[in-house]
């Protein structure tokens, strides 16, 4: 009941103004009041007194109007002053009495009065009436007596004393009463203010209470609001403890408050799900990732999320991702539209929620399965009016209002988000599609060069064949009679060839021995006129001597070299089996090359693997020559590094008859190295034609022939592993010969066998002489290169344009040796005049500094005249700038060269801008 | 066209037929040779074997796989068909220039740069590199491996001969590639062929590996293997990036061709896009 009453704002101000109302109403009719009194109380004073003097004058009046009225009569006895005197005692008697009326509540006065009156009435008596009878008698004596006795003298004397003393009194009464009335005119004031105050006091106070009460409850709700509003915290509420409007306000807010959580809540949700979904490229993450924040939100167990694939008949929505909070799979694969609750929810395009499930709801029912959930919500996704997917979701609570607006809310935008992702998908397979048909283009086209290629490889050998073919065919019968010839010929010809290269053979070791006698004599005579011993020889004679005699050394060398390889030719050569003790080989190794190995700076060190045996059974004399051979070479050509020399035991797989084992001696330095393509090249004695790789590699050429026949003689092999600028490797593998019968000739196929197993186990990759193919072919285009390489210049025309005369006569001559015509401009305007006489020019070089016309700008010019675009220009620049280049380039030079120039750069460019 | 369209049962039937006896060749020649086709385009491998079949009038694949079962000789001419070599010096120069601006900057502070050719053909590309490591200063700590599957382009390429009528070419692509000094100095000439010079080959290693069948054999801070996945089918090419991904170092950089990309590949978040124009990414 309590609770009910209300004690609103209106009533409480109300009230507060009633009871200072009645408060003043009270004040006033306690003041009118007290004033109605004083007023009654000052008229009763002025009425009373007025009166009471009128009356006393009156009856004085009276009196003194009888005594003048009797002694007019008495002096004059005219009746005329008698009618005053007999109208006074008549009226007097009438005014004492009114006075004794007004004053008998005075007793004190009317005694007074009474004195008075008995006083007059005396006189009357014994003054008034005698005298007047005396007169109407005419008694003059009586009268003249009576004046002198004068009887009423003092009766009126005593009379108007009395009124006197009356008067007095009566003032002092009225003053007295004046008095009374002042003082309680000043209680009245005194009450008046008193209650003035305590008016306005109940006032303020009431006032105080009232607002108080209101302001209270109002702060309050401002308190509250100001803290959600800076705090953000939207959960909390207004608690309002008086039953008024502010109540009511406290009550409206907090409903809007719920309404506003409510809303930002949704908002929220909507929010946080929507970023979920930005950025992600395929359909199942997409499902995974809303089907959980959703399921989360909408406090569901299960969720399973449904795409629409096909068109028209055969939709299907197959499920992308599922949900649940237990493990496990959840929901069916795919269903059709219309088919169970799901598809049916797809059919009719809204949200469905589901709240009495069946006893029976199975798997057909719904896509979630055999779970029995409280409720179930299944919403359909519309993108442009058309479902594209389903969404099903299963709580174990039932779905509140709250969570279907958020589903309604977010599934708004969802469509679109999963087109996008379509979309994105769609373009990524088109992009990818896009880029593998690239690839494909790119593939066809390199096989299409590819083919191009073998085709114009496979012309070129069919007009190759064709050629032959034709020329044979000429030649088939004049060839086949050679044949027959040269075949008889070549039968006679091997006959005398191998008596022949006998004789040769036998005639060189004749020969050399017989010169070495006399060279002899050469070495030993100018070595001692190279010691000057007499001291009669100049310093250039000196130097002569010493040429002399080292180039006697060099041909006794070539001379015993020749005599060996003409014994090993001939077959000369025996082999003296014999033990070697391997364990003297490093000191006499060191013995010889040591101080040619300090002279170079080099260092030399000899190696004995220790499984090595201390005998081999070879033939020393050639074995040590093999070594010294290789090592002579070694040092010759290594400026730097070193020299080793190691001993190897090879590791027998096979044994062969009358062979204890192999061993492998390896002569490695640091050299020069050889060129791959050379080779084969230096272990052949005078067939190779090209003096100069003989003079690079070779040494005298026949050193390393030699090496390699007594290799093979030895029942050996000689290998080569080198590569230019990187050093060689020589390997000498020769075999311990246990048995002298067996002929050393069936090593070699041995010899063969373990090299290559070496080889393989070594993995050495390196192509070994004997394996390398391209072995024949370079003895045959070492020669006929020289010629090609003449024929691209021979004939040629080349311009040179260059203000240094100097340089023109260095090309010149350099060019002309090549058999090309050459001719020359100073400046660029020159090469523009030559160019315009001569048009089978069929290179320029170009300088670029030159005065008048620089080189940039004479190409520019020639490359502006049409039937010189394709004009082969090879700018000459002195200083390789980047910048220079570049201008080169942009002017249309071909190609650049820097000064000073090299000649084999220069050639190489030539070659390819002039190779057709 | 209009075979793809008016396409009858008579010819789905050889269509299908077909499929099988490529399957069955492929099969066969990985079985006795070790080199795998099996995931290499179809359509590539098919128009080779057909080129093959016309050369050698063979009417069936089924007649190329007898023949390469049979006949090593065949085998190998096979082999050959299905490596395609087209390559240059300075193939695509825009690459050569965005490698030299870019990513030797990247390289420079290593103290060792190891640079892989997978799929290097006759050599080309990687002679390529060597001259602009040269020039950049940076030849002597750079190990350049060059692999390729086919050992007869392997010898052309340890060889370093070039034919002459191609240099001109060369030269241009150098040039556009932002060489620093004169191309001839890289090479010598007789009248047949260009010499790369020694010095630069020797600081190449080749060997012969297999992208398809064989491992990783070393960490590379670079590798090139420009149009060769061009060959693969999006598989075999994801398999071949996971084999790159393992021999990169970190921030290490993969180059491809130009034709190709990374992007629809299943690693590419892998790699950030370093140069995407000229193909450059860069292992994360
Ligand atoms: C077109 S060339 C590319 C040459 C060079 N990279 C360029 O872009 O100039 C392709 C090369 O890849 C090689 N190749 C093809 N499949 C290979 C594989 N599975 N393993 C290694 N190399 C392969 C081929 O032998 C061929 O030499």
């Amino acid at each position: 009941m309590m609770n009910n009453f209300r004690f609103g704002i209106r009533q409480k101000i109300i009230t507060g103004y009633i009871v200072i109302i009645v408060c003043l109403i009270a004040a006033i009719l306690a003041v009118t009041k007290q004033l109605d009194n004083m007023q009654k109380e000052r008229n009763f004073i002025i009425q009373h007194d007025f009166a009471v003097r009128d009356l006393t004058s009156n009856i004085e009046k009276d009196l003194l109007k009888m005594e003048s009225g009797q002694r007019g009569y008495i002096v004059t006895g005219d009746e005329n002053y008698l009618q005053p005197y007999n109208e006074a005692r008549e009226q007097w008697g009438k005014d004492f009495n009114a006075l004794s009326k007004l004053l008998s509540d005075y007793p004190d006065q009317l005694k007074e009065i009474t004195a008075i009156n008995e006083n007059i009435k005396e006189w009357i008596e014994v003054a008034g009436e005698p005298s007047i009878k005396l007169k109407q008698q005419n008694d003059t004596a009586g009268i003249r007596d009576f004046f002198q006795k004068d009887p009423g003298k003092t009766e009126i004397e005593q009379t108007l004393q009395q009124f006197d003393s009356f008067r007095n009194n009566e003032k002092e009464l009225v003053q007295q009463r004046a008095d009374n009335l002042n003082n309680q005119n000043q209680y009245l004031e005194i009450g008046l203010f008193s209650l003035l105050a305590f008016v306005i006091l109940a006032s303020i106070a009431l006032a105080w209470i009232i607002s108080g009460s209101i302001i209270k409850t109002i702060k309050a709700v401002v308190e509250t609001i100001r803290a959600m509003t800076t705090g953000g915290n939207l959960s909390s509420r207004i608690h309002v403890k008086s039953n008024d409007e502010i109540r009511d306000l406290g009550f409206a807010t907090n409903e809007l408050l719920d309404s506003f959580e409510e809303r930002d809540w949704l908002q929220r949700s909507v929010t946080e799900v929507v970023s979920k979904n930005q950025g992600i490229s395929s359909l199942e993450n997409l499902a995974e990732i809303f089907l959980s924040a959703t399921a989360q939100i909408t406090e569901s167990s299960y969720g399973a999320f449904y795409i629409k694939e096909g068109k028209e008949k055969n939709v299907r929505f197959v499920k992308k991702g599922a949900f649940a909070d237990t493990a496990g799979d959840v929901g069916r694969d795919s269903f059709a539209l219309g088919q169970g609750l799901i598809g049916q929810c797809a059919l009719e395009k809204r949200v469905q929620v589901i709240n009495k499930i069946e006893g029976d709801y199975t798997l057909i029912s719904s896509g979630l399965g055999e779970t029995k959930p409280r409720s179930i919500l299944i919403a359909p996704i519309v993108h442009e009016e058309e479902i594209i997917a389903v969404i099903e979701l299963a709580s174990l609570a039932e779905y509140t209002s709250q969570h279907l607006a958020f589903i309604e809310k977010v599934l708004e935008t969802f469509g679109l988000t999963i087109n996008r992702v379509i979309d994105r998908i769609e373009i990524a397979r088109l992009l990818s599609e896009s880029q593998a048909m690239t690839e494909e283009l790119q593939a066809q086209s390199e096989e299409l060069q590819t083919q191009s290629e073998e085709l114009q490889m496979q012309s070129e050998e069919l007009q190759m064949i064709n050629e032959q073919l034709e020329s044979r065919s000429q030649d088939a019968e004049e060839k086949s009679k050679a044949l027959e010839i040269a075949k008889k010929e070549l039968e006679e010809k091997a006959k005398q060839l191998e008596t022949g290269s006998k004789y040769k053979s036998e005639f060189l070791a004749n020969m050399s021995h017989e010169l070495r006698t006399p060279l002899n004599s050469i070495l030993i005579l100018s070595e001692m006129l190279a010691e000057n011993s007499s001291k009669s020889l100049s310093e250039e004679e000196l130097e002569f001597a010493r040429v002399i005699h080292s180039s006697g050394q060099d041909l006794l060398n070539l001379i015993n070299d020749i005599l060996d390889f003409s014994k090993v030719e001939a077959g000369k050569l025996e082999i003296m089996l014999s033990e070697v003790n391997l364990s003297e080989f490093p000191s006499s190794l060191e013995r010889n090359f040591t101080h040619i190995a300090d002279q170079k700076g080099l260092n030399f060190t000899i190696n004995i693997a220790p499984d090595v045996p201390t005998i081999l059974q070879t033939d020393e004399k050639r074995f040590q020559q093999i070594i010294k051979n290789l090592l002579s070479n070694a040092f010759k050509f290594t400026e730097k590094g070193s020299v080793s020399v190691r001993l190897n035991k090879v590791p027998a797989d096979v044994t062969y008859a009358g062979i204890d084992y192999w061993l492998e001696v390896s002569i490695k330095d640091t050299g020069i190295g050889i060129p791959k393509e050379k080779h084969e090249l230096i272990f052949q004695a005078f067939q190779q034609g090209d003096g100069a790789t003989i003079r690079k590699y070779g040494g005298t050429g026949l050193g390393l022939s030699i090496s390699s026949e007594f290799a093979k003689l030895l029942g050996g092999r000689l290998q080569l592993q080198s590569e230019e600028g990187k050093g060689s490797t020589f390997k000498l593998l020769i075999p311990s010969i246990s048995d002298e019968s067996v002929s050393v000739q069936t090593f070699a196929g041995a010899s063969a066998e373990v090299a290559t197993a070496l080889e393989q186990s070594a993995k050495v990759i390196e192509d070994a002489p004997a394996t390398a193919k391209i072995a024949p072919a370079v003895p045959e285009t070492e020669q006929p290169i020289m010629v090609d390489q003449e024929k691209v210049f021979y004939g040629k025309t080349v311009l040179i344009t260059d203000d240094d005369n100097r340089n023109i006569f260095a090309l010149k001559t350099a060019l002309e040796q090549k058999g090309m015509n050459v001719l020359n401009a100073n400046n660029g305007m020159e090469c523009l005049d030559v160019l315009e006489t001569n048009k089978n020019i069929d290179l320029i070089l170009m300088d670029i500094m030159m005065p008048e016309m620089d080189g940039y700008e004479t190409m520019q010019r020639i490359r502006g005249l049409n039937e010189f675009t394709d004009l082969p220009i090879i700018a000459l620049t002195a200083k390789a700038m980047k910048n220079d280049r570049e201008k080169c380039l942009e002017a249309g030079a071909s190609d650049y060269i820097s000064k000073p120039l090299k000649l084999e750069q220069l050639f190489s460019v030539m070659h390819v801008w002039m190779t057709k | 066209m209009k075979d793809l369209i008016w396409n009858n049962d008579d010819s789905q039937e050889t269509n299908i037929t077909e499929t099988i006896e490529m399957e069955l060749l492929l099969e066969g020649l990985y079985r006795v040779s070790g080199f795998d086709f099996r995931q290499y385009m179809r359509s590539s491998i098919q128009r080779r074997v057909q080129n093959r079949m016309q050369i050698e009038q063979i009417q069936t694949i089924t007649g190329v796989l007898e023949k390469v079962l049979h006949d090593p000789m065949f085998m190998n001419k096979l082999l050959n068909d299905f490596s395609i070599n087209v390559t240059e010096m300075f193939r695509n120069p825009e690459f050569f220039k965005v490698f030299r601006e870019k990513v030797i900057p990247e390289l420079k502070e290593l103290p060792e740069i190891r640079i892989w050719h997978a799929g290097c053909a006759t050599g080309e590309e990687v002679y390529s590199m060597a001259i602009l490591m040269e020039e950049e200063g940076l030849i002597h700590k750079a190990k350049l491996y060059a692999t390729d599957m086919n050992e007869t382009v392997l010898n052309k390429a340890r060889s370093g001969i070039l034919p002459l009528s191609k240099m001109r070419t060369y030269t241009k692509n150098y040039m556009s590639s932002g060489g620093t000094r004169a191309f001839s100095e890289y090479y010598t000439t007789d009248g047949h062929f260009a010499y790369l010079k020694p010095s630069l080959l020797k600081q190449i290693s080749f060997a012969q590996h297999n992208l398809v069948t064989d491992q990783s054999f070393n960490e590379f801070h670079v590798i090139l293997c420009r149009n060769v996945l061009i060959y693969f089918t999006t598989a075999l090419q994801n398999q071949v990036y996971e084999l790159f991904y393992e021999s990169l170092s970190t921030k290490g950089f993969l180059g491809l061709g130009d034709k190709e990309s990374i992007k629809f590949a299943e690693c590419a978040d892998q790699y950030e896009e370093f140069a995407e124009l000229v193909k450059i990414y860069r292992k994360k």
